[in-house]
């Protein structure tokens, strides 16, 4: 029988959302191998056949940039902006009977999670990228910097966004389909598989309210030598809707909105 | 020493505002066992999710003096892909016990739910009976002021149960518990005294007795 030793709301938060976080990487992972081939499979699928169709049938898409460098460094963002988001909508409900520790908060559970799959989908994108230089193709980032922070920005707005749609969800349960469903059609207009500049100057302008357009740009900027970014990129903008949606996000939370995601 | 201090919770339901307590203020003394009784949707279940902070409440404040346990026997907190040894890990890492005391934890647990090889397999292929075991085990593993424990906590064969009870009450020579039950016989034979829980007010009986007269008394008017 062991003694516990008294800890402080930050140390108990600290061990809390280190243990969850193992937690979830173990469980994805596992013991069994299945769960590292999935990992991946899902991006490669999604980046195979768009590479084939544009490489082979049109040769040149972007003036001096390689189409597969060009398709990772878009879509890769967005799949840890969709998977983040996805997974704190969905997860809470797979992890509620653990908030029945008295350690364990619903905030810690959101956390953990962003933070697993940020971890997951950074392993992702490095791996596809060591693939991809080993066909020939020139990966390295000009700024590795700045696209970090791109990334975390991603990170961010994806948890934000994530809090508002979970508090939506725990009032309106269908809105969970609703929000799975409207990933496809943000994944037309954020530009992952052509560059928006060849649309007409109108359409970009409507274009330029995606938030997530933005950040697919910007990581292509940081990402890909000699990329040319769409003319209304404004980083300012995503940043901005970022923090709103935390603090959003953040406030609901606190009203209990949240509350009721576990009946 | 656990106490409530002017707790209030509602819940939003589509019909409108269903409030489960007002203002209720409860003390739970120290070094006493505490019976919770109560009609059904008396609220015992919101208490239990309030002390577990599984929930918060509206307004008021819980204050919890000495380390309380989960429910014990929640298997609800078990991850169906990892095996049986992780999930003590877990456990361990939240209440923060790391190194030598997390192998002292994992060893107990493993020899007390008597798992076998399958320890070290994942919950999703144990049967009803293992999940009760390990999840038993694993909340008399650790060394808590209060026990919460929520209706039967009998589990496993008759073999098991007997070795289970003579655990628990090992146990219940230094630590109290809160139990929440419909069998009286059971509260009767636990517990000092009980908090009975009506209409939205919680009612501390010093005799468990004198509380359990009460609670029949409340079937009487509706």
């Amino acid at each position: 029988m062991h003694r516990s030793v008294e800890r402080s709301h930050f140390q108990i938060q600290r061990d809390v959302i280190y243990a969850l976080l193992l937690r979830e990487l173990s469980s994805t992972f596992g013991k069994n191998r299945g769960g590292y081939f999935w990992v991946l499979v899902e991006p490669i699928a999604h980046l195979l056949v768009p590479v084939f169709v544009f490489t082979f049938i049109r040769q040149r898409l972007i003036p001096g940039v390689e189409y597969p460098v060009f398709l990772v460094y878009g879509f890769l963002p967005f799949l840890l902006f969709k998977t983040i988001c996805l997974q704190m909508i969905n997860g809470v409900n797979q992890t509620k009977g653990l908030l029945a520790y008295r350690q364990v908060l619903l905030m810690d559970v959101f956390v953990a999670k962003a933070m697993a799959y940020a971890v997951i989908q950074a392993v992702v994108f490095a791996i596809v990228l060591t693939g991809l230089a080993m066909f020939g193709f020139d990966v390295l980032p000009p700024r590795p910097l700045e696209l970090a922070a791109v990334l975390v920005l991603t990170v961010m707005f994806a948890f934000g966004l994530g809090l508002v749609l979970a508090a939506v969800a725990s009032l309106v349960p269908d809105a969970r389909s609703v929000v799975s469903i409207m990933f496809m059609p943000l994944y037309f207009i954020s530009g992952i598989l052509f560059p928006v500049t060849r649309f007409p100057d109108e359409w970009m302008q409507r274009l330029a309210f995606n938030p997530v357009l933005h950040l697919v740009e910007m990581s292509r900027a940081m990402g890909v030598e000699g990329y040319e970014p769409f003319k209304y990129l404004s980083p300012a903008y995503p940043v901005m809707l970022a923090f709103t949606l935390t603090a959003i996000g953040l406030m609901l939370y606190r009203l209990r909105f949240l509350a009721r995601v576990t009946p | 020493m656990i106490r409530l201090e002017n707790v209030t919770k509602s819940y939003m339901t589509l019909s409108g505002r269903n409030v489960v307590f007002r203002d209720m203020s409860v003390d739970f003394p120290e070094g006493v066992n505490v019976g919770l009784i109560g009609r059904n949707g008396a609220g015992k279940s919101t208490l239990m999710r309030l002390l577990s902070s599984v929930d918060m409440p509206d307004s008021g404040k819980i204050v919890v003096g000495g380390r309380l346990s989960w429910p014990v026997g929640l298997k609800g907190g078990l991850e169906q892909k990892l095996t049986g040894r992780d999930n003590v890990k877990f456990v361990c890492r939240i209440l923060g016990v790391r190194g030598s005391g997390m192998r002292e934890i994992i060893d107990f647990v493993q020899e007390f739910a008597e798992l076998g090889e399958y320890f070290d397999r994942p919950v999703s292929g144990y049967s009803s009976g293992m999940r009760a075991r390990l999840a038993f085990g694993t909340s008399m593993a650790f060394d808590f002021d209060y026990y919460l424990i929520d209706e039967v906590m009998a589990v496993g064969d008759a073999r098991f149960k007997k070795k289970s009870r003579a655990l628990f009450n090992e146990r219940l020579k230094t630590s109290k518990l809160i139990l929440v039950s419909h069998n009286m016989k059971l509260i009767r034979n636990m517990c000092d005294s009980v908090v009975l829980l009506e209409h939205g007010r919680a009612i501390y009986y010093e005799d468990a007795s004198e509380g359990i007269a009460a609670y029949r008394k409340t079937g009487d008017k509706p």
